[in-house]
Parts: C-alpha cells; sequence; structure tokens
C-alpha cells in the first residue's frame, strides 16, 4: 500500500447487485449495466444488446428461479476487465433453467400456432452476448454468466 | 419507485388506417392494454393496422409474446399489420425473432401510412 491508498485490485472492479424478485427491477440492472458498459468504452449497439440481455437474464431469475418471491434476491455480478464484461445473474434455483432453452432456436411460425408464444429470452441473450454459460450459483440456483467483449 | 407499467397505449385512425401508438416500455404489464386496443380497432373494422412504437427504451421477449399473439389474430382477421417508430436496436430484434415476415417495419408513421396507400 502506498501513500496514494491501495493500488486498483481486481475486487474493485466487481460490482454487485441484489435486486428483489419481483418483475420491473431488471431496469435496475439494466440501468448499472448500460452504465459500466458506456464508461467502459462499449458501443451504444452493445449498449442496448447488453441491456436486452440482462433483462431477460434477471426476469427468468425473478419468475423462474425465485418463484416471484421478493424476500429473496437475485444476485447480480458485473466484471469489468479491460477488454471485456461479464456479467453473470444468479437466482435460488427453485425451478431449473428449461434445458430446451438453452440450445434451441425458437420459430415464430411454431409460436403463432402455440397458445404460449414466449420462450424467446434465453435464445436472444445466446444470440446477442458474445459468450453465455449456464451453471449452478453458489446458492445451488440457476447462474448464467455473459461476456460482452470490447472490440 | 415507478417500476412497472410505463406504458401508455391510445389508438387513432388517418387514412383509413388503425394506428396504435405505444408510448414507453412493451413488458408482460403491457398485455391487457395492447389486447384491448387491438380489439377496439378491430370492433371498427380496421383491416389496415399500424403500431406505431415511441420512446420504447425496453421490449422484452414477454412484450415479443404479446405482439406474437396480436400477428395471431391479425392473421386470422387477415388484416394487414405494419409496425413504425422502433429504435434501430429493437428493429433488428423484431427480425431476428422473425416479426418482421409478418408486420412490415417502417422508420415511423408517414412512410407506413404511405405503403399502406399503396
Amino acid at each position: 500500500m502506498n501513500q496514494h491508498g491501495p493500488q486498483p485490485d481486481a475486487h474493485e472492479r466487481v460490482i454487485e447487485l441484489r435486486l428483489p424478485s419481483k418483475l420491473g427491477y431488471e431496469r435496475v440492472a439494466m440501468d448499472m449495466a448500460s452504465s459500466v458498459a458506456r464508461r467502459m468504452g462499449f458501443a451504444s449497439e452493445r449498449i442496448d444488446s447488453l441491456k436486452t440481455a440482462i433483462s431477460e437474464a434477471v426476469t427468468n431469475a425473478i419468475e423462474h428461479g425465485n418463484e416471484y418471491d421478493a424476500a429473496v434476491k437475485v444476485v447480480v455480478l458485473l466484471t469489468a476487465r479491460d477488454d471485456e464484461l461479464i456479467v453473470s445473474v444468479a437466482d435460488q434455483g427453485r425451478k431449473p433453467l428449461d434445458q430446451k432453452c438453452m440450445a434451441t432456436t425458437p420459430s415464430i411460425e411454431e409460436a403463432l400456432q402455440r397458445d404460449d408464444k414466449g420462450g424467446w429470452g434465453i435464445w436472444l441473450i445466446r444470440e446477442l452476448m458474445d459468450e453465455v454459460e449456464f451453471t449452478t450459483a453458489p446458492s445451488g440456483g440457476n447462474q448464467i454468466r455473459m461476456v460482452i467483449h470490447l472490440e | 419507485m415507478m417500476l412497472e407499467d410505463e406504458l401508455t397505449v391510445s389508438t387513432r385512425e388517418r387514412d383509413g388506417v388503425a394506428i396504435i401508438d405505444l408510448v414507453g416500455d412493451v413488458t408482460t404489464f403491457a398485455e391487457e392494454k395492447i389486447n384491448s386496443a387491438y380489439r377496439e380497432v378491430t370492433s371498427r373494422n380496421a383491416q389496415h393496422i399500424l403500431l406505431n412504437f415511441r420512446q420504447n427504451d425496453y421490449i422484452n421477449s414477454a412484450g415479443i409474446a404479446i405482439l406474437i399473439g396480436i400477428v395471431t389474430e391479425v392473421n386470422r382477421h387477415q388484416q394487414k399489420l405494419a409496425v413504425s417508430g422502433l429504435s434501430p436496436h429493437f428493429q433488428k430484434i423484431f427480425r431476428m425473432v422473425g416479426l418482421a415476415q409478418y408486420a412490415e417495419i417502417y422508420p415511423d408513421e408517414e412512410k407506413a401510412l404511405e405503403a399502406f396507400r399503396q
């Protein structure tokens, strides 16, 4: 440690957000991610993609992983590196992520025939982010880890 | 803290086109407002419908599902649907999802009305 204070280290570039599992709070995560990404120098269209991806991940965690229990938190971690931003979204895993959504491409023709016209969220995340990984959170819940590269 | 329901939906008519103005965010909270606006213009026998988006910073997958529901109804009633006013990001999302195959995308209301006239 020097007289100007502690040297920056990896921990100082991690931002953690704990959100109530209530729809609408995903906006707070979108705003935070957008603010960090802008300061890192991401282009505005990349920031739009990031906002959509994070909103889908947090919404999924609120609806499925935490089943709208406002007392249970969705944990969002942003890790800013020199060349990328890593976002992880973790829930309590009350319902596991739909395995099917992790690999398939939904079709609008099929959606038009179904009563449930949803199921686009995970696919959008996969399309919009540079890397996406589905893992288990330290809490035992679902965790989506997504990376967007600074070009 | 205002975190829900940030959408205003209204309807009007121009040049025989039923315009549904969507100002704000299109998420799960939008379902009843959008569906009732659609039912309203359809009850007035609208054949050409324009979803005119404005200031839509946030359209999520639940909002997309609502719009796919509108496309289903539009097909059933043999109406013609177009959209205008989407930001470049949401134009891209609409193309990715395939909504653009069922609703022509125009940059603004004037361009959409011009296309309906032809």
